[in-house]
C-alpha cells in the first residue's frame, strides 16, 4: 500500500515536470495559432488560424521580414561551419589523439577556452575587424565566426574517439603497405562514424541557435533565424504569434536530423563508456 | 651475406620507463628466431623497433644490412602479427586478410587475391569463416586471421608477437607443430616473441633471452638448456625449474650449502668463452644449478666421480607417467622428477638418496653479485 502511494506520488511529481517543461513549448503553439486580436487574451479559447505561419513563410501579408531566406542563411551558415570544422577538426582531433609533444595539451586547452571564454568578450573587436575585412553580414564571416563555437566540440569529442582506437589498428595498415594518410581514411576514420554523426549533430544545433554573433556581426544579408525571428517584435506593436510561428518552424531542422541520425546519436555518445 | 635483421644499442624510453636499454640482436637470413623474455621484458617493443612503429632515441635497426632510420613502416616490407591481433572490426576475417593484398604495395589483381587468400585461410583452417565479421569469431579464430594478415603476403622478415597465445591449449600444440613447416614461414626470416619457453625450445633455430630490454643470451636451444648465461636464463627454461642451492665455495674447492647440511667435494665449473667468470675464491657465495631431470633417486646409476645426496622426501606429484619428487634437504628443496615406478614406495619423510652426474652441475655466482636484483652469471671453467 505504502510503495503504491509512493509510485502515485513520484508519477505526479514526473507529470508536474512534464507541465512545468512542455508548457512554454504549448504556450508557443497557442500563440502562433492566434489570431493578432486575441494575442494578448489569457483564455485558451479562440479561433485558430494558420496565418502567422504563412507569413512567416512569406506566403501572406507582407510584413517586410524576409524570413525564409533567414531560415535558408541559417542553414548556410550552420552546415558551412560545421561542414569545415569537420575537415580541420578531425585531422586535428586524430593528431592530438595520436601524438603528444611539449604544450599540446596547453594547445588543446586554449582551443577549448573558445567554448567557454562568454562571446560578448571578443564580439566588439571581432565586429571592427569584420567591418574593416568586409566579412560582416557574409556567409564567409558568419561562417568563419562560428567555427569559435563547433570546432573545440568536434576537436575535443573526436580526440577521445580517437584514444579510444587501438593505435595497432593503424600500425597493421602500415604494415600492410598503406601510407599514414590511408590508415587514417580507410581504417581510422570508418571506426568513428558514430562519434562523427553525434558530434556533427551536436555542433549544428550549437551553431544554429548560437545569437550572439549574427545578432551583431550580421545585418540582413547573413543575418540567421535566431535573430530573425526577433525582427517580428520590431515596429509600432509586437507581433508576438509571428516570432512564436518563426521560433516553431526555426526548431524544425535540427529536430529533423536528431530524428534521422538518432541511431547513431545513441551509439555514438554511449562510446567508450562502454567497452565491448 | 648481412643479417636479415640487425639492431645495434638500440634505446628507447616511454617516458621514464626505460623499455629497450642497448639492445643489440642479429637475426640471420631465413632464421626463425624466438625471443624469450617476461611481460615488460621489451619483446613486443623490439618488433616495434623493427618495423619502424616506433623510433629509438639511439641505436639502429637494419634490414639484409640496410640502415632503417628515417624508412617508414610500409617500405621496410617487413610483415607483423599482433599480439592483440589489431584486425579491422569494421570488416569481414576476408577483407582483413585481403587488406595487405589491396594496398598500394603487395597489390595483387582480384582473382589472384582471391585464390591467395583461400589458401592461406585453407592452411589455417579458417576457410569457412571468411565471411564473418571479426567480432564474432571467437580470440582463437581472430589470432589465426590475424596470422593469415601476415603470411598472405610476401615479406623480407616475419615478425610473430606471441601468435598462439590466446589458442587453447590442443591447437596450440597443433599449430606450433605446423607452423614451422608452413612454406612462408620456412623460407622467411622469422622474430618471433614468446613468453613460453617450450614454444621458444621448440620453434627457435637459435633462441634470445632477453631481460630488461636487453639481450642476455643467445644461442641454439642446447646452448641456452646447457650453458644457460645466468640463473636468469637457466630458470626461464624447464619445468619444474631448474634447482637453485645457496652455499659457499669450500678451500679446497669444493661447495657447501648455506645451511652446511650437504657438501660437495669437487666443482669443475664447465669451459666457457675467455670473457665469461672465473672460478671463484674460497668463501665465495655462489650457487649450485640442477636439473630436475637430472637427478635420479637411489645410487644405481652412478657411475665414477657420481656425487650423492641424501634427504627426505617432502612431497610427490604425479604428472603422468613421470613423478615429481620434492626433496628436503637441510633448509633446501631441491625438485627431482623420475619414472612413476621409481617413485611408488615414496612416503613423505622417508630417508631417500639422490644421485647426479658431477657434468649436469651448474655453478652460479649468488644472486644480487653484480647489484641488488641482478641474476647470478654462470661460472665457467
Amino acid at each position: 500500500m505504502k510503495r503504491r502511494l509512493l509510485a502515485i506520488a513520484a508519477d505526479g511529481a514526473l507529470i508536474l515536470y512534464f507541465v512545468f517543461a512542455l508548457f512554454p513549448i504549448a504556450w508557443m503553439i497557442i500563440l502562433s495559432l492566434k489570431p493578432p486580436n486575441e494575442l494578448f487574451s489569457t483564455y485558451f479559447s479562440f479561433a485558430p488560424t494558420l496565418d502567422s505561419y504563412r507569413t512567416v513563410l512569406g506566403a501572406g501579408s507582407d510584413e517586410g521580414v524576409p524570413f525564409p531566406r533567414f531560415f535558408v542563411n541559417s542553414l548556410v551558415v550552420s552546415l558551412g561551419a560545421v561542414g569545415l570544422s569537420l575537415v580541420i577538426g578531425l585531422p586535428a582531433a586524430y593528431a592530438a589523439a595520436r601524438w603528444r609533444f611539449r604544450g599540446s595539451e596547453n594547445l588543446m586547452f586554449t582551443l577549448l577556452s573558445f567554448r567557454f571564454a562568454p562571446e560578448l568578450t571578443v564580439i566588439i573587436p571581432l565586429f571592427v575587424l569584420y567591418q574593416k575585412l568586409g566579412l560582416f553580414d557574409t556567409y564567409v564571416g558568419m561562417i568563419w565566426v562560428l567555427q569559435l563555437v563547433t570546432l573545440p566540440l568536434i576537436v575535443w569529442i573526436m580526440r577521445s574517439y580517437f584514444s579510444d582506437l587501438s593505435p595497432e589498428l593503424e600500425q597493421a595498415a602500415l604494415l600492410d603497405g598503406y601510407t599514414r594518410k590511408q590508415a587514417f581514411f580507410k581504417v581510422a576514420l570508418p571506426l568513428v562514424k558514430p562519434g562523427i554523426a553525434a558530434v556533427s549533430l551536436l555542433a549544428f544545433i550549437f551553431a544554429w541557435n548560437n545569437f550572439v554573433f549574427p545578432l551583431i556581426l550580421t545585418s540582413s544579408e547573413a543575418q540567421t533565424v535566431t535573430v530573425g525571428a526577433l525582427s517580428f517584435l520590431g515596429g509600432d506593436r509586437p507581433k508576438y504569434n509571428l516570432t512564436a510561428a518563426a521560433a516553431l518552424v526555426s526548431v524544425i531542422p535540427p529536430l529533423l536530423l536528431a530524428l534521422t541520425i538518432q541511431r547513431y546519436l545513441v551509439r555514438g555518445l554511449s562510446f567508450g563508456a562502454v567497452k565491448s | 651475406m648481412p643479417s636479415a635483421i640487425s639492431l645495434r644499442g638500440v634505446h628507447k624510453a616511454y617516458g621514464r620507463n626505460t623499455a629497450l636499454d642497448g639492445l643489440d640482436l642479429d637475426v640471420g637470413q631465413g632464421e626463425f628466431f624466438c625471443l624469450l623474455g617476461p611481460s615488460g621484458a621489451g619483446k613486443t617493443t623490439t618488433l616495434k623497433t623493427v618495423a619502424g612503429l616506433e623510433q629509438p632515441e639511439s641505436g639502429t635497426v637494419s634490414l639484409d644490412g640496410t640502415d632503417m632510420t628515417g624508412v617508414e613502416p610500409y617500405d621496410r616490407g617487413v610483415a607483423m602479427c599482433f599480439e592483440s591481433y589489431a584486425l579491422y572490426p569494421h570488416r569481414s576475417a576476408y577483407d582483413n586478410l585481403a587488406s595487405p593484398l589491396r594496398s598500394p604495395r603487395y597489390k595483387l589483381p582480384a582473382a589472384e587475391a582471391r585464390e591467395r587468400v583461400g589458401a592461406v585461410a585453407d592452411l589455417l583452417g579458417i576457410g569457412a569463416l571468411l565471411e564473418r565479421p571479426v567480432g564474432r569469431l571467437s580470440n582463437g579464430q581472430r589470432q589465426r586471421v590475424a596470422l593469415g594478415r601476415v603470411l598472405v603476403r610476401p615479406a623480407r622478415a616475419f615478425l610473430l608477437d606471441e601468435p598462439l597465445s590466446h589458442l587453447d591449449a590442443k591447437l596450440r600444440q597443433a599449430m606450433r607443430a605446423e607452423l614451422k613447416a608452413i612454406g612462408a614461414v620456412r623460407r622467411t626470416t622469422t622474430l618471433y616473441v614468446t613468453h613460453d619457453s617450450v614454444e621458444a625450445l621448440a620453434l627457435g633455430d637459435r633462441i634470445g633471452v632477453i631481460r630488461e630490454g636487453r639481450i642476455v643470451q643467445t644461442g641454439t636451444r642446447e646452448e641456452i638448456w646447457h650453458q644457460p648465461y645466468d640463473t636468469f636464463v637457466a630458470r626461464s627454461f624447464g619445468r619444474p625449474r631448474i634447482n637453485l642451492l645457496p652455499g659457499t665455495i669450500t678451500r679446497d674447492g669444493g661447495f657447501v650449502s648455506a645451511d652446511r647440511f650437504f657438501e660437495i667435494p669437487r666443482i669443475t665449473p664447465a669451459p666457457g668463452p675467455a670473457h665469461s667468470v672465473r672460478p671463484p675464491a674460497p668463501g665465495t657465495r655462489v650457487q649450485i644449478g640442477v636439473r630436475p631431470r637430472d637427478l635420479s633417486l637411489g645410487s644405481s646409476v652412478l657411475g665414477p666421480g657420481g656425487i650423492e645426496l641424501v634427504g627426505s622426501v617432502y612431497i610427490t606429484e604425479v604428472l603422468g607417467r613421470a613423478t615429481e619428487v620434492t626433496v628436503r634437504l637441510g633448509a633446501q628443496h631441491l625438485s627431482l622428477v623420475v619414472p612413476r615406478a621409481d617413485a611408488a614406495g615414496l612416503r613423505p619423510d622417508a630417508p631417500v638418496r639422490l644421485s647426479v652426474r658431477p657434468e649436469s652441475l651448474l655453478l652460479f655466482e649468488a644472486d644480487d653479485t653484480e647489484g641488488p636484483g641482478r641474476p647470478g652469471r654462470r661460472v665457467t671453467g
